[in-house]
């Protein structure tokens, strides 16, 4: 593979060329990128009339293939990357060739077992994209991830029993990896809950629909699932059963002890039969548990709220019932994203840049939106404000870092505006651009709800009190998901659960290299660059702690965001649902949970 | 008889190409790109093109087009691309429910506006007339959200007579149970009008003249009303009803949100929202080639009730 | 409805002033439909009222706490506002240095002394409000105000759209028949052969997201036109192909009127009655149709309110007990549709005696 020089040719902008280089580049194949500047350029190198040809970008191939205006796809088959399967049996297929892929793979393949690995794109997944996951595995020499995607691929390609050097099996229950240079996220990419072992029965069996059906070892079998609508799961009689794990019981908490109280020492699990209902509409959601047509409702709607916890306590006729309340803060943060660049052929965006007057305006958007009302008008309380980009719960959380610096400020607001030349000249209540021109800022909401309409009326009053017009438009959900990663948007709301409890996770939503992907503000700040490449090679310490509060700073100073909350979430049941505790990742807990029957019947009548 | 059909059965394949082509490029032009649903949290764009790709949306206009003609033939629309799950399942089995209330609903309304009508009709022109027809427009005038959600509060909740949502695997748990409510709610908003506009068939026929003359040769009232006048005006009730057929098959789709019945209906709105094109796409093609046999249905049905009608 | 058309060169020979004047005359005995007729106008007024500014043109205002009680019933419980109370009295956060690091840092102090001198006003929010408050604070009978002249123009102007459309197109088949005929059945067929529902949702999705369709309250004024325009043209339509053959269209064919002339000077008055017919029932039908796009996100802008924006925001309310906001939405409308259609009843018998 290393004597393959592709060459591609193509205009600076060219999203086409940019997906070939970006697939290349991840690859690990070497090519030359001649950026075509002009006519005179495409002439001699290439023949053709124009830069604007609709015929690029070309690609070269070192046997002298020409390929005009190719797909991502047409270049992998030509690189001779499509395979067909060189065994008629596997004994264990992995979906998705990212870090976590590749290290199972890498591990069962090392095991002696058959391994196939099936990914729709570059080999590394995110982690040949990522320069941030260099080093990850333990190589006896330094490799890169593009060079461990590479070497991988081979594997997976020629030959399955290769031993990885840098990864040991020992014994039946062991497994050691070494790394080259430390990954401080390398344990929470080998948990991440998407990875997971598929036997090849079940890929060749439902090839169109694998994840309609699951097949493992777990305690729950898919009985009945009707899309949308209603998930029906039974014990799995085959299944192993566990007990309950209490080293890590903390005797404080009500939740535990009544857990340790319902099931220690039972062979769970224990409950039989698990019907989840899907219901989108809040009322019937609310009022089918209220008529105990069901045992638990998962995050109590945020209408009823006032209801059932008046003055935060649980309403004294669901007291008496014995209902009881799960409170619980993910780790997540909500924030509204200014775009801060003037994508080509775009309307004017008043919000981009990073000059003063610019900064000036979102930071003046930031101090005169009401976060108040929204916490406590559209999510009844149900929330903290964030403090900085990273939420409880994640690793870099500071709790003694709170800040006025996202606390709405009106009369600042209007001073800073007023400093910058944003002011009223023609008398209509709304300022206009320093040099004149109307202000109007536009803000995106997906329709469907009534929290995201709600939250953009907000945003278009308390503008109008500091004297700035917005227009809020809703779109469709998916639409609103591709204006914010291509930047044909000027304002809109987003929020980000954490993939893995580590506040780079959150910081990497601003970093420069990610835009066109999860840097939706398309923020590209050097020095905020530089410190998070800077804060990949520390561990957690008051040191990378440090980095992060300056890169917090610098989100506060440049406004790229407005900061949201971290939502808080109530989930009830009825006392007959014993050993309940809500699991802070996974989102169900059914296998640890027992319920009284009889006083489950006694309730129903 | 026979030529007719045929040509009636002709003149639908334009009208099926005319519902393609607007489908097409009303939801090419929305533009919702599935791709990045599919694509998750952490995505670049040669990912998303490669979805793109594998979804099929980045090839020409005029080969997407072909492909949905031959979809349409070949009775294949493939995978929901939000779900996953095989179109044709999703329609299979979300049109029983769908059918469950509807139907139900279909018969219920019509046989009581029918009902009430001829009353009405009996004693048109009286005070109780009147009455019935203002309270029928009253009725009307409320908005079918508000029915639903008053109904399911007060006769799901505070009178606990139904369940407030719900539904089963089991066909009459599902009619006996859960589909009470809503049945009751879509026939008390559905009766009011088709009451007045059968009323006013009923009064169209009372006004010809062999209805003078029956009563003119003495015929008891009675005997007028039930003998001459239903019968006439029987064809255009039964028009109207060949009319609402079609709509029983996307059923209401406020129904299905409300109280979790996992119809058609609902289906159909979140695919929209979802821009979930192959299943629009299915349902739409299917719903208008059902709407025009009907139609076909009820225009040859015509021709048994109404022996003065001839097929040109 | 054509029954008195088939024989009519009495009636067609009239002015049409006459057949107006005549109806008129029928309509002024008809005591409900001067009922309804005295409950329109007052709506009427109230939108025109409203749209000049003179009432509720501070619906926007929070006025109130939230869901504040009706004035009827002050002494209710309003769990809602205590807690937003309670929340509120929470500590301010400290300050962070930023000075180091912030583009603004050079003018802080001129910043800190523009901002001082930038009066704050608490205003003192009322406990309770004459028809109660929503859950911003807002005055609730304002918004019924507000909201039944947004409502009422969405349904009166796509309800002319859609019949100017429909007769527009009506005409044209009916008129000219063969070929155009043909072309125009296929559309309409088309229109009519996809669910309504689907077919507003798609419409409804394309202006929403591709903002070609305008803005404010002019793409819901589209989608409801342009999906809603059949019915009528298939009454129209059917008008014309009558009247194209009436001897007086055949006399001012003779005295060399031209085509556009015939159909739109000698044969539009005479079926005219039907299209206000139609277009009165159609005002009925989309004032209803824009509260369940409201309650797919697809209503009028955030900053504007409408009945439909009004029953969707209420969709939960009657369950915590503030049942004012849907009462007070739901019943304007109620009470206006009823008068209208009711209105619409009187009319067409007025217009068509033989009708009743």
């Amino acid at each position: 593979m290393e004597d393959v020089i592709v060459r591609l040719y193509g205009k600076r902008e060219s999203p086409q060329a940019y997906a070939i280089r970006d697939f290349l580049q991840r690859s690990d194949v070497p090519f030359d990128w001649i950026e075509l500047r002009d006519n005179e350029q495409a002439r001699a190198e290439l023949g053709l009339e124009s830069v604007d040809d609709a015929r690029l970008p070309i690609c070269i191939f070192p046997d002298g293939t020409r390929m005009e205006h190719p797909t991502v796809r047409q270049v992998t088959e030509k690189l001779g990357w499509f395979r067909n399967p060189s065994r008629s049996e596997y004994d264990v297929a992995i979906y998705g060739a990212g870090p976590a892929g590749l290290s199972a793979a890498v591990y069962a393949a090392s095991e002696g077992l058959r391994t196939a690995l099936i990914e729709r794109f570059a080999v590394g997944g995110q982690a040949g994209t990522s320069p941030k996951i260099e080093n990850y595995l333990g190589f006896p020499q330094g490799i890169s991830g593009a060079e461990l995607a590479e070497r991988a691929r081979e594997q997976g390609k020629f030959d399955y029993d290769a031993r990885v050097p840098g990864i040991e099996v020992q014994g039946d229950y062991l497994v050691s990896f070494k790394l080259k240079a430390p990954n401080y996220n390398f344990l929470y990419f080998l948990a991440m809950p998407n990875v997971v072992p598929v036997a090849r029965e079940v890929i060749e069996g439902y090839a169109a629909d694998t994840m309609g059906h699951p097949v493992g070892t777990g305690p729950y079998v898919l009985r009945e699932w009707v899309r949308r609508s209603k998930i029906v799961l039974e014990r799995n009689p085959d299944y192993r059963g566990f007990e309950l794990d209490t080293r890590y019981a903390d005797m404080a908490d009500e939740w535990d002890r009544r857990a340790i109280d319902a099931l220690a020492g039972k062979r769970l699990p224990l409950v039989d039969r698990v019907e989840v209902s899907i219901i989108e509409d809040q009322q019937p959601r609310f009022l089918a548990f209220l008529n105990h047509e069901h045992d638990l409702i998962d995050e109590l709607p945020l209408e009823y709220v006032d209801q059932v916890l008046p003055g935060g306590k649980l309403n004294p006729q669901l007291a008496a019932q014995g209902v009881r309340v799960f409170p619980e803060l993910q780790p997540e943060i909500t924030y509204y994203v200014f775009n801060c660049e003037q994508m080509p052929k775009a309307p004017e965006n008043p919000l981009a840049g990073y000059t003063p007057e610019r900064v000036a305006l979102r930071r003046a958007m930031v101090l005169g939106h009401d976060r108040n009302q929204e916490i406590q008008i559209v999510r009844k309380g149900q929330a903290i404000a964030a403090q900085s980009p990273i939420p409880p719960g994640v690793v870099g959380y500071d709790p003694d870092f709170r800040t006025d610096a996202q606390d709405p400020d009106p009369p600042r607001a209007k001073a800073l505006l007023d400093m910058f030349g944003y002011v009223d000249r023609d008398g209509d209540g709304f300022r206009e651009l320093p040099d004149g021109r109307a202000l109007v800022v536009q803000y995106k909401y997906s329709v469907g709800g009534q929290a995201p309409r709600d939250l953009a009326g907000l945003w278009v009053k308390c503008m109008a009190d500091i004297g700035i017009r917005v227009e809020a438009t809703g779109v469709q959900f998916a639409d609103l998901l591709n204006d914010k990663r291509v930047g044909n948007f000027q304002l809109a709301d987003s929020a980000w659960i954490a993939d893995y409890p580590d506040a780079q996770n959150f910081l990497q939503l601003l970093y420069g290299p990610n835009t066109d992907q999860s840097n939706e503000s398309r923020f590209k700040l050097p020095e905020y660059d530089r410190l998070y490449e800077k804060s990949l090679k520390v561990p957690d310490s008051p040191e990378r702690n440090h980095l992060y509060r300056e890169m917090t700073r610098l989100i506060f100073a440049y406004a790229p965001w407005r900061l949201g909350v971290t939502r808080k979430f109530n989930h009830l049941q009825y006392p007959w649902v014993k050993g309940y505790k809500k699991h802070p990742i996974l989102y169900t807990n059914w296998k640890w949970l027992d319920v009284d029957v009889a006083m489950q019947r006694a309730a129903l009548r | 008889m026979t030529a007719y059909v045929i040509r009636r059965v002709w003149q639908m394949i334009p009208t099926i190409f005319g519902v393609i082509l607007l489908i097409f490029i009303l939801f090419n032009w929305v533009g919702g790109d599935p791709a990045q649903i599919l694509a998750g949290k952490i995505s670049n764009p040669a990912q998303i093109e490669n979805i793109r790709h594998q979804l099929g949306i980045d090839r020409p206009y005029w080969y997407q087009l072909w492909v949905f003609v031959k979809q349409v033939f070949t009775f294949d629309f493939g995978r929901s691309w939000s779900t996953n799950e095989l179109v044709s399942h999703i329609i299979l089995t979300r049109v029983g429910p769908t059918l469950t209330i509807m139907l139900p609903v279909v018969a219920i309304t019509s046989g009581l506006a029918v009902l009430f009508a001829v009353l009405v009709a009996y004693v048109r022109g009286s005070l109780s007339d009147r009455v019935v027809m203002i309270i029928c427009t009253v009725a009307m005038s409320v908005s079918f959200l508000v029915y639903i959600i008053v109904f399911q509060w007060l006769f799901g909740f505070i009178l606990g007579w139904f369940p407030v949502q719900g539904w089963s695997e089991h066909f009459w748990k599902n009619l006996t149970y859960y589909a009470p409510l809503p049945i009751m709610l879509a026939v008390f908003v559905g009766v009011a009008p088709e009451l007045r506009l059968y009323r006013s068939f009923f009064l169209d026929e009372i006004h010809q003249e062999y209805v003078r003359t029956a009563r003119a040769k003495g015929l008891p009232e009675n005997s007028v009303m039930l003998k001459h006048v239903m019968r006439n005006a029987l064809i255009p009730i039964l028009t109207n009803v060949g009319i609402a057929l079609p709509g029983v098959f996307v059923g209401s789709f406020l129904l299905e949100v409300f109280f979790s019945i996992p119809g058609l209906g609902r289906e159909v709105v979140t695919a929209v929202n979802r821009s979930d094109f192959p299943v629009i796409k299915a349902v739409t093609v299917y719903l208008a080639i059902i709407t025009m046999v009907i139609n076909l249905a009820v225009d040859v049905l015509y021709k048994f009730v109404d022996p003065r009608v001839t097929f040109k | 409805m054509s029954a008195i058309l088939d024989n009519p060169p009495a009636a067609a020979a009239q002015d049409s002033p006459g057949l107006w004047a005549l109806a008129w005359r029928r309509l002024r005995q008809d005591r409900v439909a001067m009922v309804s007729l005295v409950i329109v106008a007052f709506f009427l007024l109230m939108m025109v009222a409203s749209y000049a500014g003179l009432i509720a043109s501070d619906w926007n205002k929070e006025v109130g706490v939230s869901y504040a009680n009706p004035s009827f019933m002050a002494g209710a419980r309003n769990p809602e506002a205590q807690a937003v109370e309670q929340r509120n009295a929470a500590a301010k956060a400290p300050p962070v240095d930023l000075s180091d690091v912030d583009p603004l840092a050079p003018r802080y102090k001129e910043w800190a002394e523009r901002a001082a001198k930038i009066a704050v006003h608490e205003t003192k929010r009322a406990q309770t409000l004459p028809f109660g408050g929503d859950k911003w604070g807002r005055d609730v009978l304002k918004k019924t105000i507000k909201g039944s002249e947004v409502s009422i123009f969405v349904g009166l102007a796509s309800a002319l759209l859609a019949t100017v459309i429909g007769t527009f197109l009506g005409a044209m088949a009916g008129y000219w028949g063969g070929k155009v005929n043909d072309f125009l059945e296929w559309f309409y067929n088309i229109f009519t052969s996809i669910p309504y529902i689907l077919l507003i949702l798609a419409f409804a999705a394309v202006a929403t997201s591709t903002g070609k369709f305008g803005k404010g309250i002019v793409p819901i004024v589209l989608v409801l036109s342009l999906t809603g325009w059949t019915g009528i043209y298939r009454l129209i339509r059917a008008e014309y192909i009558k009247h194209s053959n009436r001897e007086y269209v055949k006399a001012a064919q003779a005295i060399g009127a031209s085509n556009t002339s015939r159909m739109f000077h000698h044969i539009l008055p005479n079926v005219s009655h039907v299209a206000l017919v139609q277009l009165s029932q159609y005002t009925v039908g989309f004032i209803k149709a824009e509260v369940i796009l409201s309650f797919l996100g697809f209503g009028v802008p955030v900053d504007m309110v409408s009945w439909g924006t009004m029953l969707a925001e209420a969709q939960n309310e009657l369950v915590i007990g503030k049942w004012w906001q849907l009462v007070a939405a739901g019943t304007s409308m109620a009470i206006l549709v009823t008068a209208f259609s009711l209105l619409t009843d009187s009319l067409r018998d007025a217009l068509d005696p033989k009708l009743r």
